[in-house]
C-alpha cells in the first residue's frame, strides 16, 4: 500500500514496528513503532503517559513527511 | 551428555479397569485419568477418546501434541521446572511409548486450534493420523478467562502423558537408541576435521498465547542460549502455543526434534553436531536485534562452520529468521534454513515477509494457503462449530455435509518447520 500510494505521487510515511521488513518492501520514509501487538500504543503506561507516546509518534510522522529523502531512511530519535 | 532412548513400539491402545502396556498394547483406565485431570479446579469436565490410524475420525480443535516419555534413569524428570524438579535433564535413560500421542482439544482461541484426521486426504498432511492418540476433549469451567484455559488444557496434557508413560517404566524397550555430546573442547578433539555445525532453535514468543517454556521459563524472558541437544528429548522445551495449526511446533514436535535427529545420525561422520543454541520470535525490533546478535554471537563462540536456522509460525518471525542467518553469515559462517510459505492459493506470492540475498539455502515444509477439501468422517472428537473462524479457514469452510473446505493452515503439523512432515520443494 505505502508503494502505490507513493506511485500515485503522495508521499508517505509507515509506522512500523518490524523496520527491516518495511526496508524489505521499499518504503521510502519510516518511523519505528512500539511492538506488534500495539504499535502505536503501550498499554503499559497510564493513559496520561500514553497520550504522551502517541502524540509523539505522530508528530515524528508529521515531520518525515516534511522532510526530503534521498533513498530509504529511518526516522530514529 | 549421553542420552539412551529406549523405544517401546506400541501397536494398539485401548481402555482397561488398568493403566499399563503388555505386548504391544497399551491399556489405559479412562476414569483414572478423568479423575486426575478434574483435579484442576479450572477444568469443568473432560472426555477421554481414542483415535486409531485409518478410522474415520476428526479430532479438532486440536490444542496440542504430546508423547509419552518417561525417565528410568538419569537426573531429573520429564518435563523439568513444569511437571518435575527444575533439574538439567537430558543424561541417563528415557523410555518413550513409541506410536502413541496425546491430543489435547479445546476452544481455546477458536482460530488457532487445528484439525487431524484419522484418514482420507487430510490425514496426508499430519503425522498424527499415523499415532495411536489418546485424545482429551478439555472443558473449562464459566467465565475462565482465555489463557487461564490455555495454561490448563496444556498442564491436562503433560500430567496425562506423563501418567500413561510411566505404564513403560518396567517394560523392555523394543530398540535403544545412544544420542552423545561432549563438552565443546573435547568434542572439537575428537574430530578435529569434521565441520563444526551447531543449530538454532527458534521457538514461538509472541506473547498472547503465543508462547513457548523453556524449563519452566516463558521464553519471550529468555536471551540466547545453548543447550546440550539431548535435553530437548527429555521436555526441557514445550509448547504453550495457540498458533496456526501447519506450522507450530507441539511438544511432540520439540520431543522428537528431526533436525537434532538427523544431525546426530551425521555426527562423527561427515559432521560435527556440537551444540543446540535456543532464540526466541519476540515483538519487540529490539528483542529481535538483541536475540539475533546474540544467537551470531553464540554460533562464533562456539566455532562454528554451519549452522541449521528453523523458524517457527510466520509473519514477523520471518524477520527474525532472515536476521539470525544474515547476522551469523556475516561472521562468515554458512547457514541453512527451515521454513514454510505462505505464498497464496496458487502459490504465485511472496513466501516469506521478509528476505535476504544472504538467504541462499532454504528449505520449505511447503505452501500453507494450499486449498484443500476434508471430507466428512463418521465420528468428530471435540467439535466443528468454529471452523469457519479457525486461520486458514473462510465463511462457508463447513459445509453442511460435514466436509470443510479450507488451507492446509488448518492441519495441525501440515508444514512444520522442523522437517517433521513430507512436503517441501526442490528447485534446480
Amino acid at each position: 500500500m505505502v508503494k502505490e500510494i507513493e506511485r500515485a505521487g503522495i508521499p508517505v510515511v509507515h509506522i512500523c514496528t518490524v523496520v527491516p521488513i518495511s526496508l524489505t518492501v521499499g518504503a521510502n520514509r519510516i518511523v519505528p513503532a512500539i511492538a506488534i501487538p500495539h504499535p502505536l500504543g503501550n498499554p503499559a503506561l497510564d493513559p496520561v503517559e500514553e497520550k504522551k507516546v502517541r502524540r509523539k509518534l505522530v508528530v515524528k510522522a508529521l515531520k518525515a513527511l516534511e522532510t526530503e529523502v534521498e533513498g530509504q531512511t529511518v526516522f530514529e530519535d | 551428555m549421553r542420552l539412551e532412548l529406549g523405544r517401546i513400539k506400541i501397536t494398539d491402545v485401548q481402555f482397561a479397569d488398568t493403566t499399563k502396556v503388555e505386548k504391544g498394547t497399551l491399556y489405559v483406565n479412562e476414569q483414572e485419568l478423568v479423575n486426575m485431570i478434574l483435579e484442576d479446579e479450572h477444568i469443568k469436565s473432560v472426555k477421554v477418546d481414542l483415535a486409531k490410524p485409518g478410522e474415520e475420525t476428526r479430532i479438532t480443535p486440536v490444542k496440542d501434541v504430546i508423547e509419552p516419555r518417561v525417565k528410568v534413569d538419569g537426573q531429573g524428570g520429564i518435563f523439568p521446572g513444569v511437571m518435575n524438579k527444575v533439574t538439567t535433564v537430558g543424561t541417563g535413560r528415557t523410555h518413550v511409548l513409541s506410536g502413541v500421542a496425546v491430543v489435547t482439544c479445546g476452544k481455546i482461541v477458536g482460530f488457532q486450534e487445528g484439525i487431524i484426521d484419522m484418514s482420507g486426504p487430510g490425514a496426508e498432511f499430519t503425522p498424527f493420523s499415523k499415532t495411536l492418540n489418546v485424545c482429551f476433549v478439555i472443558e473449562p469451567i464459566e467465565g475462565l478467562k482465555q489463557h487461564e484455559y490455555e495454561a490448563a488444557a496444556r498442564m491436562a496434557g503433560f500430567k496425562a502423558a506423563n501418567f500413561i508413560a510411566k505404564a513403560g517404566l518396567d517394560v523392555l524397550p523394543d530398540e535403544v537408541e545412544i544420542y552423545e555430546t561432549k563438552p565443546l573442547l573435547e568434542s572439537i578433539l575428537e574430530y578435529p576435521n569434521l565441520p563444526k555445525v551447531g543449530y538454532v532453535y527458534m521457538l514461538q514468543t509472541q506473547g498472547l498465547l503465543h508462547d513457548t517454556y523453556v524449563y519452566g521459563v516463558d521464553a519471550k524472558k529468555i536471551v540466547p542460549t545453548i543447550l546440550y541437544p539431548t535435553e530437548v528429548f527429555d521436555g526441557a522445551i514445550l509448547s504453550g502455543n495457540c498458533v496456526s495449526a501447519c506450522d507450530k511446533n507441539t511438544t511432540y514436535h520439540h520431543q522428537n526434534n528431526p533436525i537434532i535427529h538427523d544431525l546426530f545420525a551425521r555426527h562423527g561422520k561427515d559432521i560435527n553436531f556440537v551444540g543446540v543454541i535456543i532464540t526466541n520470535e519476540n515483538v519487540y525490533l529490539a528483542d529481535k536485534e538483541r536475540s539475533s546478535d546474540w544467537t551470531a554471537k553464540l554460533c562464533k563462540f562456539l566455532g562454528l562452520d554451519g549452522a541449521i536456522v528453523s523458524q517457527e509460525g510466520f509473519g514477523n518471525p520471518d524477520t527474525d529468521l532472515i536476521m539470525n542467518c544474515k547476522k551469523i553469515e556475516n561472521l562468515g559462517i554458512k547457514t541453512v534454513i527451515v521454513t514454510d510459505e505462505y505464498a497464496g492459493r496458487d502459490g504465485a506470492s511472496q513466501s516469506l515477509a521478509d528476505a535476504d540475498a544472504k538467504a541462499d539455502a532454504v528449505v520449505t515444509g511447503g505452501n500453507a494457503n494450499e486449498v484443500i477439501l476434508l471430507p466428512p468422517m463418521k465420528k468428530i472428537i471435540g467439535m466443528l462449530n468454529y471452523t469457519d473462524k479457525i486461520a486458514g479457514g473462510f465463511d462457508g469452510s463447513l459445509r453442511p455435509d460435514g466436509s470443510i473446505e479450507a488451507e492446509i493452515q488448518v492441519i495441525t503439523g501440515a508444514t512444520n518447520e522442523l522437517g517433521f512432515n513430507k512436503m517441501s520443494a526442490t528447485s534446480f
